[in-house]
C-alpha cells in the first residue's frame, strides 16, 4: 500500500530541526529510523502534512562516555548499540534489549530514540483503515468506547517498546529540545499512562539525547521479553531488573520494570521489598516476581490473550531476577 | 505537492530521478528503474522480501523513503553477477535446491551476502540470527542455511 502524501523535510542539523518544528507546529511528524512510522502513515493511523526525516542530521550520533554516565544521541541506531562495548560492559539489559528488537536488518536503521518514542499498539487500532472502517472507532481514533474490552472508557493500548523498561530500570533520563529551550526528565515521565496519547513530548520537542548514569559498585541487569517467535516481534511482555550490591555484600537497590502491559512500563514498587536488605542467594525472586504480576493487568489486546500475558509477567520478572542476579555474580559479587 | 530532484547510486551506477517524496525506496525501485528483484510482499517490514543493501548494510527498502536514499550505496540483487557469472551466494542458492517459489530469495541472498562480507565462516547459529527477519513461506530454511554455508569461506574450502 502507498503512503499517504505528504511534503518532506530533510534538515541536516539538530538547530534546522528545531527550526522546522517550531516552524511548522504541530504539521510535522518526525522519521528517524522510520521502521515504525511508516507503517503507521501507510495505514492512514497519521496523515501529516509535513514529514521531517532525520536521516541527514549528523550531530544526533553517538555514544559518548562522560563523567558518571553514558550520553547516547537519540538517532543512534539499534545496531550501534548492539555493537557498543561499552554498553554490553555497563549495561547488559540495553544491550540486550537492543539486541531483541526485530531483526538485524532492522536494527540498522531503527534509532534509539524512534524505539523509546513509539506510540502505542492494540490489535483493533494498528490495523488498515479497510480493516478500522467496519467497526466503530475506538477510543485511540477519537471514538466514544474501547473495543477490546466493550464499553470500556479508558484505552488500553499496550507500549511494546523494548528499550524503555531497561533504561528506565538504569534510572536513565532523556534530553528534550525545542527552540530555544531544554529540559531533562525520567524516562519514566516520557509517559503519560493514557493509551489515547501515550507520550508527553510536546509536538514542538525533539529527543536529543539519552543520559544513562553508570552505577557505583557491584550490579547487574536482564532483560527479558516474551514473543510468538524468536526474531521480529513486538514483546507481548517484557521485564527488565536492575539489581546493586552494598559493600557488605547485601542488595541495596532493586529496580523491576515490566514492559508490554498496558499503556507505558510498569515500576513495580512492591518487588523491591522481596530483594532488597537481602544477600543474593537469600533473595526471595518467587515472591518478587509474584508481585510484578499483582502489578501487571494486561488485557487481550495483543496476540495473545491478557490472562495469559499476565502469567507469563510472573515468569518473564523470576527470569530477569535470575539473569541480574547472574550478572551479579559475574561481576564478582 | 513537489517532486523532489534525488540522485541514487544503484548497483554502481547513478540515477538522476524527479519523485515525490512519500515513495518509498521499493517503489522507485521497481516502478522507476525497473528493478524487479525487490519485492513487495507482507508491506509492512515484518518478510525482509524487499531487502536491499544499503551502503552495504540489508534494510527494508518498504520502510524507506527514496529520497532517503540519496547519496548512499544501494545494491539490488541485480547487482550481484558480475559478467554474466552468478554470485557464489546465488551458485550455491540454485546447487542446494535453496529457492521454491523464489519470492524470499533475492532478501536471502542480499542478506547472506552481508553477511558473509563481514563475517566469511559464520557459524550456523550465526547464520539463522542474520537471517532471521528474513521469511521463506515455502519453509525451506534448511536448504538456505545450508546454501548459506556452502558460499562461505569454510564451505568452499571443504566442498
Amino acid at each position: 500500500m502507498r503512503l499517504p502524501l505528504f511534503q518532506c523535510l530533510s534538515p541536516r542539523s539538530t538547530k534546522e530541526a528545531l527550526e522546522i518544528l517550531d516552524r511548522y507546529k504541530g504539521r510535522v511528524k518526525i522519521i528517524a529510523g522510520g521502521t515504525d512510522i511508516i507503517n503507521r502513515l501507510r495505514q492512514r493511523l497519521l496523515s501529516p502534512q509535513y514529514a521531517m526525516t532525520l536521516k541527514g542530521v549528523s550531530d544526533l550520533r553517538g555514544i559518548k562516555r562522560k563523567k558518571g554516565h553514558f550520553l547516547i544521541s537519540a538517532a543512534t541506531t539499534l545496531r550501534e548499540i548492539v555493537e557498543s562495548p561499552d554498553i554490553a560492559g555497563f549495561a547488559a539489559a540495553i544491550a540486550e534489549s537492543a539486541g531483541l528488537v526485530a531483526a538485524p536488518p532492522i536494527r540498522n536503521v531503527a534509532t534509539v530514540g524512534g524505539n523509546l518514542l513509539q506510540n502505542t499498539r492494540c490489535l483493533y487500532y494498528n490495523q488498515s483503515e479497510l480493516v478500522r472502517k467496519a467497526a466503530p472507532p475506538c477510543l485511540k481514533q477519537g471514538g466514544k468506547s474501547c473495543a477490546a474490552l466493550k464499553g470500556g472508557t479508558r484505552c488500553f493500548s499496550v507500549y511494546q517498546g523494548d528499550l524503555a523498561p531497561s533504561l528506565i530500570a538504569f534510572d536513565a533520563r532523556v534530553v528534550l529540545k525545542k527552540a530555544g529551550l531544554a529540559r531533562t526528565i525520567p524516562v519514566l515521565d516520557l509517559f503519560s499512562r493514557n493509551g489515547r496519547h501515550p507520550l508527553t513530548i510536546g509536538d514542538d520537542e525533539i529527543l536529543t539525547d539519552i543520559i544513562v548514569p553508570i552505577p557505583k559498585g557491584a550490579y547487574g541487569s536482564s532483560y527479558q521479553k516474551l514473543r510468538l517467535r524468536s526474531g521480529l516481534e513486538y514483546p507481548l511482555v517484557s521485564s527488565s531488573v536492575f539489581l546493586s550490591l552494598s559493600k557488605e555484600g547485601v542488595i541495596d537497590r532493586a529496580r523491576v520494570v515490566v514492559g508490554a502491559v498496558g499503556p507505558a512500563p510498569t515500576v513495580v514498587e512492591g518487588a523491591a521489598a522481596f530483594l532488597v536488605g537481602k544477600r543474593p542467594a537469600e533473595a526471595d525472586v518467587e515472591k518478587a516476581a509474584e508481585s510484578a504480576f499483582s502489578a501487571s493487568r494486561p488485557i487481550d489486546n495483543l496476540a495473545l490473550p491478557g490472562s495469559y500475558r499476565r502469567k507469563m509477567v510472573k515468569v518473564f520478572t523470576k527470569r530477569a531476577i535470575e539473569g541480574a542476579l547472574l550478572s551479579l555474580r559475574k561481576a564478582g559479587a | 505537492m513537489e517532486k523532489h530532484r534525488v540522485t541514487l547510486r544503484v548497483n554502481g551506477e547513478a540515477y538522476d530521478l524527479l519523485t515525490y517524496p512519500h515513495r518509498t525506496l521499493l517503489e522507485v525501485l521497481r516502478e522507476d528503474l525497473h528493478l524487479t528483484g525487490a519485492k513487495e510482499s507482507c508491506g509492512e517490514g515484518a518478510c525482509g522480501s524487499c531487502t536491499v543493501l544499503l551502503d552495504g548494510a540489508p534494510v527494508r527498502s518498504c520502510l524507506l523513503l527514496a529520497i532517503e536514499a540519496e547519496g548512499r550505496e544501494i545494491t539490488t540483487i541485480e547487482g550481484l553477477a558480475a559478467g554474466g557469472k552468478l554470485h557464489p551466494l546465488q551458485e550455491a542458492f540454485v546447487e542446494h535446491h535453496a529457492i521454491q517459489c523464489g519470492f524470499c530469495t533475492p532478501g536471502m541472498i542480499l542478506t547472506a551476502k552481508a553477511l558473509l562480507d563481514a563475517t566469511p565462516e559464520p557459524t550456523e547459529e550465526e547464520i539463522r540470527r542474520a537471517l532471521s527477519g528474513n521469511i521463506c513461506r515455502c519453509t525451506g530454511y534448511a536448504k538456505i542455511v545450508d546454501a548459506v554455508k556452502a558460499a562461505s569461506a569454510g564451505g568452499r574450502k571443504s566442498g
